[in-house]
């Protein structure tokens, strides 16, 4: 049989991945057979076991030799030992049974006289530490921390700590021998028994902590000893003196300072040491950072003095200033963590902060850009703000860009110090983020614009941004946030800015309805945006165009309007098909009604947003938060059409919605009852089709049509048919929590009918709660139900509110 | 609080060690996530950005020699700059133990260089960090062999 080494050789030989493969597979056929031998001498079995060894470097299945492996350890030869230790922690893993033959070995070699035999048990016992080992083993390792050996006292306290955390019911065995090992004279055995006091303190109930050996003292005592002790060859590291133990040191104590009854006078000796280390370290070495750093870390989660907080925010920002990537990275990290704590301190190397904006690494970028945004109020916004714009004008990283422009939106909006500055600032916004800004920001500027009172302001914003898309470079670019305002505004706004001029590519330009519809026509031909955009763009455009025709006196002009509707009658997308043969009603109404209806749109109500953070450290990318509407429970029409609900609406329909259900409908007065708001979605709705009308089954499935962690809606149809149906809606809870105030909303189509009886519960607090509710529906013979559901509830205390559309199988 | 695995992989993705100290990986998540690492490092520019990686909640401290990435996970609370110093450690060891230690030594030898690993950490922790310690012992073990 080959030695290793030929095996080593001929695997990586192998030209091809199929060659590598073919060696690979001989091999371990070859080992497998020879597993099988009851004869197999060690010799074979040791080089075998190391091929297997090697085999599961390289990623490939080893489970057949595990039982090898405690074979091979069991003999008596030490390198025979050693390689089966070795495989034994690498092949097993802790669920199997092979461990438990394992459990002699052990127990027999940590009794043995050389102590290189039982260290290789204990470090296999420390790398495995199963439960089962652990229950077997301990009494050993309790013996072997007594040893006079500083070798294996070392290995035995870490082999206890990591018994400890995976078996707390172990703790009695090992504590006490805290107080005699942190007073050992070995470095190595003071190293490892710091392990050992974290994974007590870890194991035991917070209230119990008190009981654990008070080892406060003792400790900085170590550590003010190591910080002023001289050189020493053997643990030196760049200048610094035992820069893991001081580090292990100073995390312990940060642990054990963490119980609520500290005394004072343990936080006073901390205070004084952290002070020390800090002011004499110096910076630049990644292992003074690394003993800075931990110090820190331990300011800032002790409740330390003012003045070492300042030193700590000082060394962040000296971090900052440094060369290294990962030593600025550490300091933003903290200084995220520590600028609710300390604002204004951290505010002082806000240029700092800035300046890492344009770092190389985008990680750093990212956290920069955190920290730009925790940071920033009324004082520094100009500067931040014109910062963070240029980096939102020059990254290309797409996934950052919907964070960047709603932050900066959420900001400009919160800290303006004037409106002029805030347009100015929005529409940059607007320019730079491309196609990135999500749909509910633009509603949210475009609440802004409307609630400005200032005219003049009104109407340099308009031409600002008409402007800005006219210009030469900006057509052909994918602008949709800043085309969407613009085309929005202009049909709010036209007549502000008719007949002024702007100046477009250094050329004066008139501005009027024709200019105007010019507009309309490049972005409506811009091919850059996806099917989606086109068709956000073009909801926009129509909506705009019927304002339009209010406003344009000239003849052709208003031909043009027409002509654009019609060509959008035909549209595949439902929604402009819709909405532009109904605009082309509204043309042939006469010019009072139409002036009423296409009247200016009212301010609506702010809808607050909360600032978000990037979840940097699960890379997800930032989503904003579900909107809270706690405050506003409007009526369902207005909810259900939310301004900033969904993409597909656009905001004039909101207002003009009961206008136009007047036109539309035959009489209002049909919907009796006032939760069946069925006046709402008429706009919203599919033309019903009809159907041969079927006959009225009766159902009883029962249907669930929505659930989530939290609550389960079912329907229970009871009849459908001959134009009614009759359903009973079971609403359950499925948290432990208590679901109170709920509330069932729904609307159906325009030409169907809905009552629903009250609910029996608004309150949910038994699993065996049900709301009861029983919805009653008419409408034409064979159109399809459709619902759109709304409802909310409190849960903790806090709103849950949640909409979504459901429709029946069978038809009227 | 302790490393949950150490890895030494080449430039081409092939790995040299792989320590798991974290039994909650099974074999194929272990090589599935060896892949992801492996393309996480091996993508990132070392002039201009930092040794640290957010993977799987988790952080990975990672330093390259010559064609070895040196890898270890840890939790996303522990002191990176510590670990990334402790990772030093352990190649400065390896480099007196091997001579001028190169990726060829660690592919031949790989059973002393898990036994280098396991006297500077046990079941994830660091616990020794006397080179000359360190060294004295490796003589001695492979004197008993």
């Amino acid at each position: 049989m080959a030695s290793l080494k030929t095996f080593i050789k001929a695997v990586r030989k192998a030209k091809t991945i199929a060659d590598e493969r073919n060696v690979v597979k001989k091999e371990s056929a070859s080992i497998r057979t020879s597993f099988k031998d009851v004869n197999l001498d060690q010799n074979t079995r040791r080089v075998n076991i190391s091929k297997l060894l090697y085999l599961y470097i390289i990623g490939e299945k080893t489970h057949f030799g595990q039982v090898e492996c405690i074979k091979l350890l069991a003999s008596p030869k030490f390198i025979d030992k050693r390689l089966g230790y070795l495989a034994t922690m690498l092949l097993l893993d802790e669920n199997q049974e092979v461990l438990t033959l394992l459990t002699n070995s052990l127990d027999n070699d940590m009794k043995h006289t050389n102590h290189y035999v039982v260290a290789q048990a204990l470090c296999c016992l420390g790398n495995i530490a199963s439960l089962e080992l652990s229950r077997d083993l301990y009494q050993n390792v309790e013996k072997l921390m007594q040893s006079k050996n500083a070798y294996l006292k070392k290995k035995a306290t870490i082999v206890a700590s990591k018994l400890i955390d995976k078996n707390p019911d172990l703790l009695e065995f090992f504590v006490g021998f805290i107080p005699t090992l942190i007073t050992d004279k070995s470095q190595g055995v003071l190293l490892a028994s710091l392990k050992l006091i974290q994974s007590c303190f870890n194991s035991v109930e917070e209230t119990d902590r008190f009981n654990l050996p008070n080892t406060y003292t003792t400790l900085i005592g170590h550590l003010k000893k190591l910080i002023t002790s001289g050189y020493n060859p053997d643990y030196d590291v760049l200048g610094i003196n035992d820069p893991f133990l001081i580090i292990n040191l100073i995390s312990t104590l940060r642990l054990l300072s963490t119980v609520p009854d500290l005394p004072a006078k343990n936080l006073e000796m901390l205070n004084d040491v952290l002070t020390q280390i800090c002011s004499n370290i110096e910076i630049g070495k990644n292992v003074n950072h690394a003993v800075l750093y931990e110090c820190i870390k331990t300011i800032f989660s002790i409740n330390s003095d003012q003045s070492l907080k300042i030193l700590g925010i000082n060394l962040l920002g000296k971090f900052l200033s440094t060369k290294d990537n990962n030593t600025k990275y550490v300091a933003l990290n903290t200084l995220l963590t520590v600028v609710n704590i300390e604002p204004n301190a951290v505010q002082r190397h806000r240029s700092i902060i800035v300046s890492c904006l344009s770092d190389g690494d985008i990680s750093i970028r990212r956290r920069s850009l955190e920290l730009s945004f925790a940071i920033l109020n009324e004082s520094n916004i100009r500067i931040l703000i014109k910062e963070i714009v240029n980096y939102l004008k020059t990254t290309d990283d797409n996934d950052l860009k919907p964070y960047i422009i709603s932050q900066l939106i959420l900001s400009i909006e919160k800290f303006s110090p004037n409106d002029n500055w805030k347009f100015d600032n929005l529409i940059k916004v607007l320019n730079y983020s491309d196609n990135h800004v999500q749909i509910d920001y633009i509603s949210n500027i475009l609440s802004l614009v409307i609630r400005l009172t200032a005219t003049d302001l009104k109407k340099s914003i308009l031409l600002k941004m008409f402007k800005l898309n006219y210009e030469n470079d900006n057509m052909n670019k994918n602008k949709l946030g800043l085309a969407l305002t613009t085309v929005w505004c202009l049909g709010e706004y036209f007549e502000l800015i008719n007949n002024e001029h702007i100046e477009i590519n250094d050329e004066k330009v008139l501005v009027n309805d024709e200019k105007v519809l010019e507009y309309f026509k490049i972005l409506s031909n811009n091919s850059n945006y996806s099917i989606g955009e086109t068709n956000q763009l073009t909801s926009y455009i129509i909506n705009s165009l019927i304002k339009l025709s209010n406003k344009f006196s000239n003849n052709s002009s208003l031909n043009q309007i027409k002509l654009l509707l019609e060509s959008h009658a035909n549209s595949s997308d439902l929604e402009i098909q819709i909405r532009s043969v109904e605009y082309l009603q509204i043309l042939t109404q006469d010019s009072k009604l139409r002036k009423g209806l296409l009247s200016k749109m009212p301010a609506p109500k702010l809808k607050k947003k909360e600032m978000l953070t990037l979840n940097d450290s699960t890379n997800k990318r930032s989503t904003p938060t579900p909107k809270s509407h706690s405050d506003n429970r409007v009526a369902l029409e207005n909810d259900l059409l939310d301004f900033n609900d969904d993409v597909e609406k656009k905001p004039e329909v909101v207002i003009k919605n009961d206008l136009l259900s007047d036109i539309f409908s035959n009489s209002k007065s049909t919907s009796a009852n006032p939760r069946a708001h069925n006046d709402i979605l008429d706009l919203f709705d599919a033309p019903t089709v009809s159907h041969t009308a079927p006959t009225s089954v009766p159902v009883a499935e029962e249907l669930i049509i929505y659930t989530d962690a939290n609550i389960v809606i079912k329907f229970l149809p009871k009849s459908v048919g001959n134009g009614f149906a009759q359903i009973e809606s079971h609403i359950q809870s499925k948290t432990s929590q208590a679901i109170t105030n709920f509330q069932l909303l729904i609307a159906v189509p325009k030409s169907q009918k809905l009552t629903i009886s009250t609910n029996n519960l608004v309150n949910l607090v038994s699993p065996s709660d049900v709301i009861v509710q029983n919805i009653k529906l008419t409408g034409k013979e064979g159109s399809k139900v459709k619902f759109r559901i709304k409802f909310n509830y409190h849960l903790n205390g806090k709103l849950v509110e949640h909409m979504f559309d459901y429709s029946l199988k069978q038809n009227l | 609080m302790s490393i949950h695995y150490v890895l030494i992989l080449n430039r081409q993705g092939k790995t040299r060690l792989s320590r798991w100290y974290d039994k909650t990986y099974s074999r194929g998540a272990q090589n599935k996530s060896i892949t992801e690492i492996h393309r996480l490092v091996s993508s990132r520019d070392s002039k201009h950005q930092s040794n640290f990686i957010e993977y799987q909640e988790k952080k990975l401290v990672y330093r390259r020699y010559a064609g070895l990435y040196f890898i270890m996970s840890i939790d996303i609370n522990d002191s990176e700059l510590a670990y990334l110093e402790s990772l030093h450690f352990f190649v400065e060891i390896l480099d007196v133990y091997f001579d001028n230690v190169c990726e060829l030594d660690l592919v031949f030898n790989f059973y002393k260089l898990y036994a280098i690993l396991d006297e500077v950490y046990l079941g994830g922790e660091i616990h020794e960090v006397s080179k000359s310690r360190i060294l004295a012992r490796l003589t001695e073990l492979d004197r008993l062999e």
